[in-house]
């Protein structure tokens, strides 16, 4: 079964259910809802609490109550995710793992667009989803290379019967602006939906005079459109289409002069697919699937309009797949898909077009031998015309120790594909004069470099090189889900991430003006553990308490080595002398929390069409830079102080709650660290208002 | 089943304890009994240009004296030199070894060079920032003791603390931004020197 099948489903049993475009508002505790399933974990339709992997889903209902709008804003509120603040865009950490390796996805395809590994949250809008799920640990069985952390997988709404339509907005601090527009049409056989969305922000200065802004004005355009239609009674078709657009007015000053100019970039996705029931047993899917992306940016120095910086960016992604799903008895489903994906990329920094063509098979059976033990085998293999060919496979298993009691374990591999960046990359510093070759340019560009006189030392000789091969991990997972009552849910789990072969830049030679010829390997192995928790009690009605924690450790294992055999050394800071750095001064990994947490209050009264809720996330000092020459974090002055930040929303539903008025604030506390947090712009406050034009 | 959900809450908690539960080895070596004495240099001004020391002495040498054989070690920029091959007319040689200096005790009996043209005996104890902030600025690599051997042919060790005037600390704002900070090449470094003609630096 998958995804299309699952909307079938809910189409012809949920009526009742009633998922609006936006406001849907029904007191959980009075209206039986269905059980809540999940697609992504086993690419078919799964109920939650049998899952045999770490998963959660965030409801449309839920993002609206708390007054979020873009992607960043909802997973940043999530147990064990935190977004980081980078100069390339907001990326999400999972279990440790960078923002590079965790799979971002509309309706099950890959959202594409990253810029040095991190795919910017703020570009994806939460307007017209019916929810997000997230699983934890690697999915590259089912998902391929990027799937090494987790994915995340916005599922559309599928509009209510009829004519709907409705307009959203929210306001606020730093003239942040978000704008939807809602429209649809559903019959049994045909449904068609949309929305034009608007983002825009005046952008904020956390260092007042220093000329640049922290972040740029910009404005961005979602366009979405979703067509379903039943063929007959066996055949359905869906097309996805999407288009985000967005320009910043960059004005910021260099060290030759104040530079200022726009950027563009831009996402399409289009992806038409057929699902057809062959039989009771079988049913089958083709699906295409074609995105592109595109940034261009030109600066111009203000004084004299002379061109600072010009640059340009295209990449196109294209994938056929089909997926069979076959019932062999009600104890074992089989479900394998196959398919075929061509990338092509230019960009400034590349020396011509690049091009990939892969091809990939996997395989997974999900049996139930008997009626407490699931088990869930498959695997994936990746064949590829640059890298090396990958498996990927994966064993999960739950078992029922009682009707609300699951244990849940499941190990398997993830990879991540070398970038294009880290393949074809042609680029030379024009100031400091260093160059960085991708691992398919770099003989070449030695041996030209060698002839023009410009190579002093070579390093490490080019022929000696051993192909790239794909970055990778071992993941376990391992905990329970225990619900004793309804109203309490309470899961734990413990992972633990063996990676290895992470790709890093090193010098492999050295030029005549001294400066480093830089080439891609594989270098570092790490590892990531630690433990998850959530809490979810629903009382009196109207109340829900929510708590969530995460410990995790991150270090990398040749740092470990070295500190072993007493070589890492580090500078006290106070008498500025060399002390040996111990296995307890080393604080692993930059950027990684240890403690994590997040606590959430709501209530919801249905009579006074009153909601609200008050978060609070904490997110526990982490690595930031090194200050003492060892390239490790050892010293307590290397580290952001933990923080605390507050958001709150309270709605007001009027008219059969056909209009929402709603106030949301997001860091009530106006907490800032201006040097090191890039992403906290102080208190922001929204005023904002839904008007759904049919009656609900 | 309830003592199965016990065991498996059980098994399930002891990795919580066992991470939490950080052991605490105390690494603190007791330093021996210094029989030679470290001395402290404070900014040794090599900004009018390159600052020749003698070890022995404990004291900056001028004049006539930097051609002959009366200076150990000469500070010219970021180079660090020895009184020998390529950069003076004594037999001294150097090499860098990997240590805290109190953990140095003995001299290593071999492994020691002389400046050559374009090698010298003494490199990788300080770390150029380009870019990176603090911008521009010349830091410490910690760890990295000089060890040297004289052209009388004692032993010394020598740990640099600072490139800047009064050993700034390099993580403060007044640091990174070059118009406050301190002028360079000023050195400040704190050495023992063996007089007896032993490897034993302690």
């Amino acid at each position: 079964m998958n995804k299309k099948i699952v909307y079938v489903l809910l189409l012809l049993s949920a009526r009742v259910s009633a998922q609006q475009i936006d406001t849907a508002v029904t007191d959980t505790g009075k209206v039986k809802k269905l059980k809540e399933v999940i697609v992504t974990a086993t690419r078919s339709a799964k109920e939650l609490m049998s899952v045999p992997m770490p998963v959660s889903t965030i409801s449309n209902k839920e993002i609206k109550n708390r007054g979020l709008v873009r992607l960043d804003e909802v997973l940043n509120e999530q147990t064990g995710l935190s977004v980081l603040p980078d100069a390339h865009g907001q990326g999400i950490q999972v279990q440790g793992f960078a923002p590079d390796y965790t799979m971002i996805m509309l309706d099950g395809m890959p959202v594409i667009g990253r810029t040095t590994g991190i795919l910017d949250l703020t570009r994806i809008t939460t307007n017209g989803v019916d929810r997000i799920e997230v699983v934890k640990g690697p999915v590259s069985s089912l998902y391929g290379s990027e799937a090494m952390a987790g994915v995340v997988n916005l599922i559309s709404a599928r509009p209510p019967l009829g004519f709907s339509s409705s307009v959203a907005a929210r306001y606020g601090t730093n003239k942040n602006a978000d704008l939807n527009f809602n429209a649809a049409y559903a019959t049994d056989k045909l449904s068609v939906s949309g929305f034009v969305n608007r983002n825009s922000t005046g952008g904020y200065s956390l260092v007042p005079g220093s000329g640049s802004p922290t972040v740029s004005p910009y404005h961005g355009y979602t366009v979405n459109g979703r067509i379903t239609y039943k063929l007959n009674a066996n055949t359905d078709l869906l097309l996805l289409i999407r288009n985000y657009t967005n320009t910043t007015t960059n004005n910021y000053s260099v060290d030759s002069g104040q530079v200022a100019g726009k950027g563009f970039e831009s996402n399409f996705s289009i992806s038409p697919s057929v699902t057809r029931r062959f039989s009771e047993k079988l049913t089958g899917q083709l699906r295409l699937y074609r995105s592109t992306y595109r940034t261009t940016s030109l600066l111009n120095y203000t004084a004299t309009n002379a061109i600072y910086d010009d640059t340009y960016f295209n990449q196109a992604f294209n994938r056929a797949e089909v997926q069979g799903d076959y019932q062999a008895y009600a104890k074992l489903r089989l479900t394998s898909g196959a398919g075929g994906q061509y990338e092509t990329v230019d960009a400034t920094r590349y020396d011509t077009r690049q091009s990939f063509t892969s091809g990939y098979a996997y395989m997974q059976g999900d049996w139930t031998p008997f009626k407490k033990l699931n088990l869930i085998a498959g695997g994936r293999f990746d064949a590829h015309s640059v890298y090396l060919s990958q498996f990927s496979p994966k064993l999960a298993l739950s078992y029922r120790l009682s009707d609300n009691f699951v244990v849940l374990g499941s190990t398997g591999k993830g990879y991540k594909a070398p970038d294009f960046r880290q393949l074809y990359l042609n680029f030379t510093n024009a100031v400091v004069g260093y160059s960085v070759f991708g691992y398919e340019e770099v003989a070449a560009q030695i041996a030209k470099l060698q002839q023009q006189g410009q190579i002093q030392t070579i390093l490490i000789d080019p022929s000696t090189l051993r192909p790239l091969n794909a970055e990778s991990s071992t993941g376990y997972n391992l905990g329970y889900r225990y619900r004793p009552v309804k109203s309490f849910m309470w899961t734990v789990n413990f992972f633990r991430n063996n990676i290895r072969d992470l790709i890093d830049a090193e010098a492999i030679a050295i030029k005549t003006n001294g400066q480093s010829v830089y080439s891609y390997f594989n270098i570092h192995s790490v590892y990531t553990q630690g433990a998850e928790t959530d809490l979810s009690y629903h009382f009196l009605t109207h109340w829900t308490l929510a708590g969530g924690y995460q410990y995790l450790q991150a270090y990398d294992n040749k740092v470990l080595h070295q500190i072993k055999a007493g070589q890492v050394f580090g500078i006290d800071p106070k008498i500025r002398e060399t002390v040996k750095v111990t296995r307890q001064m080393y604080g692993g990994l930059l950027n990684r929390s240890k403690n994590m947490a997040n606590a959430r209050i709501s209530y919801q009264d249905d009579k006074t069409g009153i909601v609200a809720s008050v978060r609070a996330i904490y997110r526990g000092r982490y690595g930031f830079s090194d200050l003492d020459g060892n390239g490790i974090v050892n010293r307590d002055d290397e580290y952001v102080k933990g923080y605390v930040l507050f958001n709150a929303s309270v709605s007001k539903l009027f008219y059969h709650n056909q209009f929402r008025f709603q106030l949301t604030g997001e860091n009530l506390g106006d907490y800032k660290q201006p040097l090191t947090i890039s992403n906290l712009p102080g208190r922001l406050l929204y005023v904002g208002f839904t008007y759904n034009f049919s009656k609900q | 089943m309830n003592k199965l959900q016990t065991l498996a809450l059980a098994l399930m908690s002891t990795p919580v304890l066992l991470m939490s539960a950080c052991s605490k080895n105390n690494d603190n070596t007791v330093a021996p009994a210094a029989t030679i004495k470290t001395n402290t240099v404070a900014d040794l001004d090599g900004s009018k240009g390159a600052v020749y020391y003698s070890l022995a002495g404990n004291s900056v040498v001028t004049g006539a004296d930097t051609t002959g054989t009366k200076w150990d070690i000469k500070f010219s920029g970021t180079g660090i030199f020895v009184n020998g091959g390529s950069s003076g007319t004594g037999t001294a040689q150097a090499q860098v070894v990997s240590s805290t200096f109190a953990d140095l005790t003995t001299a290593p009996t071999s492994g020691y060079k002389a400046d050559a043209t374009g090698a010298a005996a003494i490199t990788g104890w300080y770390t150029y920032t380009a870019t990176t902030a603090p911008q521009h600025a010349i830091l410490m690599v910690p760890g990295k003791i000089i060890v040297v051997k004289t052209s009388a042919g004692n032993y010394a060790k020598i740990e640099m603390k600072s490139y800047y005037k009064g050993n700034p600390d390099t993580t403060t704002p007044a640091f990174a931004d070059l118009t406050t900070r301190p002028a360079s090449r000023f050195y400040t470094f704190r050495y023992s020197y063996q007089a007896n003609g032993t490897t034993s630096l302690q």
